[in-house]
């Protein structure tokens, strides 16, 4: 009796948790037509703000890629002094208030700052607002994906004569894949989603700084716009969820799990 | 272990500081434009404020946000609420002029509104749909100088955020009240704007009708339309609510 009783206190839990973030999803969609949702994405609000948020997150992914990849190698390989501090250094924008990394990124970028260059203001400065704030996700999971690699493999790749070079691109890099390509993808999706940043630091322009989510504040502030940052959300949810399904496909078929199981995710700190 | 007890701790202390600011009794809420920031707290420092563009207000307000007072950096914001019957029919309770502002460096070198015309100038201004920006360009067209708006940056969302931007040395230039300008001594240089070009900047103020405190909020607006209200807004550079006559 008390068993049933409890089971059914966690399923009503369950159900009131599933349902409280289920709700403003479906709400999105559901306000108005999908009809009407659709045709508000030819609006030019939408697709300037789609070329800005494209253009912006697609540089901001290059520049994640290029440099964090070499920069979370670094930090999975070697044991140093001090790598506890870097490793919470890469990983502080993930929990710091959009706000404050828009201060920061004034302070450090602004004409008044400690860089002194003309970066706010520009489509740049939304690129580096990007870069910023979903950089974290991408090194976090690239360090585990590269802690994950079986050192021993690396060993046999470098007494079988090939260099650090061609044993990281044809050992490391197909190994850790899988968990570099999720990272990548949770990365896209927060970058896409960047607010907070990207207004202090870029401010809001359209067709140069005003991004998707910038367009979705700008419009609930018109009177009238209310449906297409309607439509602008629903978009964004779509995409979001796009990436979220891609993750957890890319994971699936993650080979770096299945060559060395014992060695998997195997960290001393972090 | 150890990390558990000092995240409880944490809990505890910010619990233990919100109680301790819900013991004061029951306040009533007031939206306002971003503009009265520093000046309604003078005149009553009991109300919740929620300052903001008067445009993000209104539509909060709309979509049922539980504020017991309106006040707008316009008339048409109050008036379109009240004409949705969700506000009382709006009065007028001051008045504000617009200006030009420069950071104190003054690095594009501007000392009159036509050197705004200059290329690559990074001016702010307020979004149209917020009171200051749809002034802003008023007062522009006005003075045929609306080419000036190819120098636009951002569209911020209120007054305060072109004030910061400017401020902080970031833009070159950017149109706010008068009054905004006053809050920042030292930091940026004023241009006025001549008379003959000034829009009409009449602010509004309403009770809403949803609200549960009615008699407290209308306490509210009476207070700011009292002498002493009247007196702590003229003080912060405001204008009179009705325009002496000369």
């Amino acid at each position: 009796m008390r068993r049933a009783l409890l089971a059914g206190l966690v399923f009503a839990a369950a159900f009131a948790a599933l349902a409280f973030l289920a709700l403003p999803i479906v709400a999105i969609f559901t306000h108005v037509s999908p009809g009407k949702l659709a045709s508000q994405l030819s609006n030019p609000v939408v697709t300037d703000a789609l070329v800005v948020s494209l253009k912006t997150t697609l540089v901001a992914q290059a520049l994640i890629l290029a440099l964090g990849t070499p920069a979370a190698y670094v930090l999975a390989g070697r044991r140093f002094r001090g790598r506890s501090v870097l490793v919470t250094l890469v990983e502080l924008p993930l929990v710091l208030p959009p706000a404050v990394a828009g201060i920061g990124l004034l302070v450090a970028f602004g004409r008044v700052g400690l860089l002194h260059t003309g970066l706010p203001f520009t489509q740049s400065a939304v690129t580096v607002a990007v870069a910023f704030v979903a950089s974290p996700l991408y090194m976090r999971q690239a360090i585990a994906a590269f802690e994950a690699v079986d050192p021993n493999l690396v060993a046999a790749s470098r007494t079988l004569g090939a260099g650090p070079v061609k044993t990281f691109f044809r050992v490391v890099l197909p190994l850790a894949r899988g968990g570099l390509a999720a990272g990548e993808a949770l990365a896209f999706a927060r970058g896409l989603g960047e607010f907070g940043a990207t207004i202090m630091f870029a401010g809001s322009l359209r067709g140069v700084t005003q991004t998707l989510p910038l367009a979705v504040y700008a419009e609930f502030n018109v009177a009238g716009g209310f449906t297409i940052a309607l439509a602008i959300s629903a978009l964004l949810v779509l995409v979001s969820a796009a990436l979220l399904i891609t993750i957890k496909l890319v994971l699936q078929w993650q080979p770096s799990r299945r060559t060395s199981p014992s060695r998997f995710a195997l960290s001393t700190s972090g | 272990m150890r990390i558990f007890a000092l995240l409880i701790a944490c809990l505890v202390a910010l619990a233990a500081a919100a109680t301790a600011a819900a013991r004061t009794r029951a306040t009533i809420t007031v939206y306002a434009a971003a503009s009265l920031t520093d000046v309604f707290p003078q005149i009553d420092s009991t109300p919740k404020y929620s300052f903001g563009g008067s445009n993000t207000l209104a539509a909060q307000i709309q979509l049922g946000a539980p504020a017991d007072v309106f006040a707008s950096a316009n008339t048409t914001l109050p008036q379109q609420l009240f004409q949705k019957g969700l506000c009382s029919q709006p009065v007028v309770f001051t008045r504000n002029t617009l200006v030009l502002i420069v950071p104190k460096s003054n690095p594009a070198g501007i000392h009159s509104v036509y050197d705004l015309t200059k290329s690559g100038i990074k001016l702010d201004v307020a979004a149209t749909a917020v009171p200051v920006g749809s002034y802003t360009r008023q007062i522009l067209k006005n003075m045929a100088l609306t080419s000036v708006l190819g120098n636009v940056v951002s569209n911020e969302t209120d007054v305060r955020e072109v004030l910061a931007k400017v401020a902080l040395g970031e833009a070159d230039a950017g149109f706010v009240y008068s009054t905004d300008a006053k809050t920042v001594p030292g930091q940026v240089t004023v241009l006025t704007m001549p008379a003959w070009a000034q829009p009409k900047v009449q602010y509004g103020i309403c009770v809403v009708k949803a609200s549960a405190n009615a008699t407290a909020a209308q306490a509210f607006v009476n207070e700011v339309m009292s002498k002493t209200g009247q007196a702590k807004l003229l003080a912060a550079g405001f204008l009179p609510r009705v325009k002496p006559k000369k």
